[in-house]
């Protein structure tokens, strides 16, 4: 199933965190306003990365290690290629996207210059306050730390304003107490939140208040078995 | 005459998400809808007529109870109704235009609000998986954010499958039977 949509409502960080839960693999494919770019994407990491003149042309090249062989690139070179088409386009906010997953083969390893974590940081720190208020919805909200989150920090290299935010998360500190707690102004620890919880390094914390349903057994099998008859 | 008793479940959602299409679907009666012509210019390439307070269906349940289905209206302009709407409901259903990414954000806002409120059970249903750009049911849950321990889950649907409605509402209240059961 392709995911497709618009930069403008759903950002880079967001559409790194959907390949990356799922360690995706396929090309993603952007259409911005001067170039067409596939993105080569192997199991949720962006390893590649080629202007199109022609969409079709990606699809004709279904097995990556020919296809680099082809275009001349060594191996070790290739992540320099996300340095030209993908980092400084970070800060763009127009353009098309659409994931194709699958067709593409990967026959040997490719080296991981630019872990899937470190990207979604460095799209997070060019969210506007339009966008972080996306997630960072509510003032009230509480994040705790993931249980894989040394795994993943151990894949970024966070600014310094950002691990002192990631210091005040703790599971019961609200959004509100960090931002007023750090110092920082706003957009600094809302981005950095945002890509923390993008990037699966926090979560929400689950409230442990849970309401008893106002029902009893014998009604609520009432209603399950009028559902099943409709 | 006696008074039927009410049960409540919610049915919130972004703008668009199909939210009355999926009470119509399963109601007894023609859904009781207060529309309005949409006013914005990107509303309106949408559809012409949106809810603007609430609209609500209803299941009967034996001659002393009635299931209600409220829906939300979808603009957050109107989010003093989800308070209202939220008090004493049994369940919340969410529904998401599985083909719009840019109500997720949306979406998990109206989770938000709901969870922070009233911390009662909560099921998304990922609509429109019959058109050929839907995301994915799990694609949606990974934009969304929901974690597995927050037990929210992302059940597949087109609001317009009287099947896939029942089983939203079935899966809702098999949570709540768990809730039960357990406490």
């Amino acid at each position: 199933m392709a995911l497709t949509g618009d930069l403008t409502t759903f950002n880079f960080a967001d559409i790194l965190q959907v390949l990356a839960k799922d360690k995706k693999s396929g090309v993603l494919l952007v259409e911005w306003k001067d170039m067409i770019v596939a993105y080569y994407v192997k199991d949720g990491e962006i390893v590649f990365a080629r202007p199109v003149d022609k969409v079709f042309r990606v699809y004709t090249d279904r097995n990556f290690d020919q296809l680099i062989k082809r275009l001349r690139i060594r191996k070790e070179d290739i992540h320099k290629t996300i340095e030209r088409f993908f980092i400084p386009r970070l800060d763009q906010k127009e353009g098309i996207f659409s994931f194709t997953p699958g067709f593409i083969k990967y026959d040997s390893d490719i080296p991981v210059y630019y872990p899937v974590e470190e990207l979604i940081m460095r799209a997070s720190r060019n969210l506007t306050e339009e966008e972080v208020e996306r997630k960072i919805s509510d003032e009230m909200l509480v994040f705790e730390k993931s249980p894989d989150a040394d795994s993943k920090l151990a894949r970024v290299k966070l600014t310094e304003e950002e691990r002192k935010v990631l210091s005040l998360v703790n599971g019961s500190r609200t959004v509100a107490d960090i931002r007023k707690e750090s110092g920082l102004d706003r957009l600094t620890v809302d981005r950095a939140l945002y890509g923390f919880l993008a990037a699966g390094i926090i979560r929400r914390k689950r409230k442990e208040r849970v309401q008893k349903p106002s029902i009893t057994l014998d009604l609520l099998a009432k209603i399950i078995d009028k559902i099943k008859q409709l | 005459m006696k008074e039927l008793r009410k049960i409540k479940i919610v049915v919130a959602g972004p703008f668009a998400a199909g939210k009355t299409q999926f009470i119509n679907t399963v109601s007894d009666i023609k859904t009781v809808a207060t529309e309005k012509k949409t006013s914005a210019t990107n509303e309106r390439s949408v559809k012409d007529y949106t809810t603007v307070a609430m609209d609500f269906g209803k299941i009967k349940i034996d001659d002393e109870h009635e299931l209600y289905l409220f829906g939300t209206p979808g603009q957050s302009r109107f989010d003093f109704m989800w308070e209202i709407l939220g008090e004493g409901a049994l369940g919340i259903i969410v529904l998401v235009d599985s083909t719009d990414p840019k109500t997720f954000h949306e979406a998990r806002r109206i989770i938000n609000f709901f969870q922070s409120r009233f911390p009662v059970p909560i099921v998304v249903g990922a609509n429109k998986q019959d058109l050929p750009n839907a995301w994915s049911p799990d694609d949606v849950k990974f934009a969304l954010d929901i974690s597995d321990d927050e037990g929210i889950p992302v059940i597949p649907l087109s609001a317009k499958n009287k099947e896939d409605v029942k089983k939203v509402l079935l899966t809702l209240l098999d949570i709540i039977r768990y809730s039960l059961e357990s406490s």
